[in-house]
């Protein structure tokens, strides 16, 4: 099966603090791949990473190929990141900050407009598309930024806690949609808090701890790995023996 | 190219938004609003000042004073009765602001050409500009009695001869020179036509500093705060196209709202200056332009250029700065050094010749780039502008250093990990 993501051996070191110790990890095509950890495990370092916004201080990583350090330009034309607890331009519409999202992603306007289009149904905002991103409520916000994301249909999507904010209805209906669009073809790299987000989520789970991964594996692999009842467990179990 | 207006656009619709427009319209409008009362003010204080006055010699001298009074924009209002303290009381409830009192025997004190001392009592109300707008005309109005009464004399003591040749011997005949030309006009006039000419132009280029660097250190702040800057650096538009738009956006933005302030200002200062607006004469004015003291079109071209390239400095640097705060509320301190390189050669082209400091205080002076948009307009008037063109060279050279270290921040992690490592954030 081709890689979507293979990274190799990330750090990250600020100054006297490292963040991400050689991560090592691969995402297969189509598949859902999720970071667990406790706060300040490493997971949005290494997220921040993988969307070629922060340099790794050595290490690297390759999306289809492309090297994010070489090739940091053409790895943005096919991932799409969603930063954590991340806001819209407050003073623009939430339709206008699609159309300004779809611009920067392909000048061709009639792309920018099926871009627009796919966003506004999943957002599924209505009529409040159109009131200023000031007025939304978190949970509107979350929606309008995973639409955003997905928007431009990704090969990867990295998305760093995708349904914090959101209720229950909501979250369900986007842990819904990301297998879906995944079964279409879209990698999709996560992290969450959410142990039963991530079982249903996720193809395969790597777990993170002061900024090292301690296992890989299918959700299935790990309860039996650890005699656990659930991820929540495993979690556990691997961050007591750390 | 596209990308570059999508993302200009974008900055000017998140910084013109009501919240900074109607301040702006509200700051206008009180300037406006205050320009015309004080212009409605200037234009009463203009008007004859009202002034008490108690003739205790009743003479044809103290009489002759009290017309002269009439004739020098003095209203006076004659009070028969002989109480000081009652006459003041009356005044004050007329408004009368000055109560003179002619004492007796005032004639005779004159004929003895003995010194007469006239009392004046001066109500203070308050303290404004225009509070001692009627002892001051009654100051000019005591002059030309003087002026009057010392001619008489002169001319009574030595017949045939003009009593201003006695008192003022020796006159100064005004030639100015600027470079190579000359002309028969006082110092003090050219002085004040070149000061009326170009006020407006420091006060541009402070507003537009001021302006347009808050507005893109908030601006990087609040991408930071809300981390769409996060988002935007993971999307495929080169990291140089964000801050030239950044640039650019807050640069119109600001020129915008430096105009609309100044539009508010030139009502303000109007109203302010109306009455001494034409204090230059035509003749003045004809000897200041063989001076060559006037902006042609070149000149203001040049002038324009000056400020351009301060600005685009103050911009870049705003950018630096504004990389390091970590939110909205910190976005305003950290352009405060700014600030400061901003106010130290206004103030110091404003008091000072910097062609008279020492060479290490003047090498200062050079260093900082705004001093240059402050001294471009001096140094055309006077046909430096060589000067003019030096000043430009060097801030389009420190543009592009601070430009440079601008995308050095940017396409690199640092406009992230600024905050990351002061925060501790993983």
């Amino acid at each position: 099966m081709a890689k979507a993501l293979v990274a190799e051996n990330l750090t990250k070191i600020y100054g006297k603090i490292e963040a991400v110790k050689d991560v090592s990890f691969e995402i297969n095509e189509n598949e859902v791949f999720a970071l667990i950890g406790p706060n300040g495990a490493g997971k949005s370092t290494t997220l921040r990473i993988l969307a070629t916004v922060l340099t790794p201080t050595s290490g690297n990583a390759l999306i289809y190929g492309l090297d994010i350090k070489n090739d940091a330009d053409k790895v943005r034309q096919i991932i799409s990141y969603l930063p954590e607890e991340a806001g819209a331009y407050k003073n623009l519409s939430g339709l206008t900050y699609l159309k300004f999202m779809a611009a920067l992603f392909n000048n061709d306007k009639r792309k920018q407009a099926e871009y627009v289009d796919f966003a506004s149904k999943i957002a599924g905002l209505g009529v409040r598309l159109k009131d200023k991103v000031k007025t939304y409520s978190k949970g509107m916000t979350r929606k309008l930024l995973l639409a955003r994301t997905v928007m431009t249909r990704p090969k990867l999507a990295i998305l760093d806690e995708p349904t914090s904010g959101l209720d229950v209805i909501n979250s369900l209906e986007i842990r819904k949609m990301i297998k879906d669009l995944s079964r279409q073809g879209m990698a999709v790299l996560l992290s969450s808090h959410n142990m039963l987000e991530i079982e249903f989520l996720s193809d395969r789970v790597g777990i993170i701890h002061q900024g090292k991964i301690h296992d890989i594996g299918t959700p299935e692999q790990l309860k039996q790995e650890y005699s656990a009842k659930n991820l929540e467990e495993v979690f556990m179990a691997l961050t007591q023996k750390a | 190219m596209y990308k570059f207006f999508v993302l200009v656009k974008k900055e000017i619709q998140e910084l013109l938004t009501p919240q900074m427009l109607v301040p702006l319209v509200v700051v206008v409008l009180v300037f406006i609003f205050i320009g015309r009362v004080i212009s409605g003010q200037t234009a009463k204080i203009a008007a004859p000042q009202p002034v008490a006055v108690m003739d205790l010699d009743n003479s044809a001298t103290s009489q002759s004073m009290i017309q002269i009074f009439d004739k020098s924009n003095l209203m006076v209002d004659s009070y028969p009765t002989q109480d000081v303290n009652q006459v003041i009381a009356q005044a004050e409830q007329k408004g009368e602001k000055v109560v003179v009192v002619i004492p007796a025997g005032f004639e005779n004190g004159l004929k003895a050409q003995t010194q007469q001392k006239i009392e004046v009592h001066t109500i203070f109300q308050n303290f404004s500009v225009f509070g001692s707008r009627a002892s001051q005309s009654l100051a000019g109005a005591l002059a030309a009695v003087n002026e009057g009464l010392s001619n008489q004399y002169l001319s009574k003591a030595l017949p045939g001869v003009n009593p201003i040749n006695i008192k003022q011997p020796v006159v100064s005949d005004d030639y100015t020179i600027v470079g190579e030309r000359q002309a028969h006009v006082s110092p003090a006039a050219v002085s004040g036509f070149i000061t009326s000419q170009t006020t407006f132009i420091p006060i541009i280029l402070f507003l537009v500093i001021v302006f347009a660097s808050q507005l893109i250190a908030t601006s990087i702040a609040s991408e930071k705060e809300n981390k769409t800057l996060e988002t935007l650096l993971s999307c495929p538009v080169n990291r140089k196209l964000i801050i030239a738009s950044k640039l650019v956006g807050a640069g119109l933005v600001a020129l915008l709202t430096a105009a609309v302030y100044l539009v508010g200002m030139r009502y303000y200062l109007a109203g302010l200056t109306g009455a001494s607006s034409g204090a230059v004469d035509t003749a003045s004015q004809a000897a200041i332009a063989q001076l060559g003291l006037t902006f042609n079109a070149g000149d203001y071209i040049l002038l324009g250029l000056s400020l351009f390239f301060g600005i685009l400095v103050a911009l870049a640097i705003a950018i630096i700065l504004g990389s390091f705060a970590q939110d909205t509320k910190s976005a305003q301190g950290v352009v405060s050094p700014l600030m400061v390189l901003v106010l130290v050669p206004y103030f110091l082209t404003l008091f000072l010749d910097i062609s008279t400091l020492s060479p290490g205080l003047k090498v200062l002076v050079y260093a900082i780039p705004f001093s240059h948009p402050f001294l471009a307009a001096p140094n055309i008037l006077l046909h430096q502008t060589q000067n003019v063109w030096y000043g430009i060279a060097y801030m389009a050279a420190l543009f592009l250093v601070f430009v440079y270290l601008a995308s050095k921040i940017f396409v690199s992690d640092r406009i992230l990990t600024m905050r990351l490592s002061f925060k501790k954030k993983l």
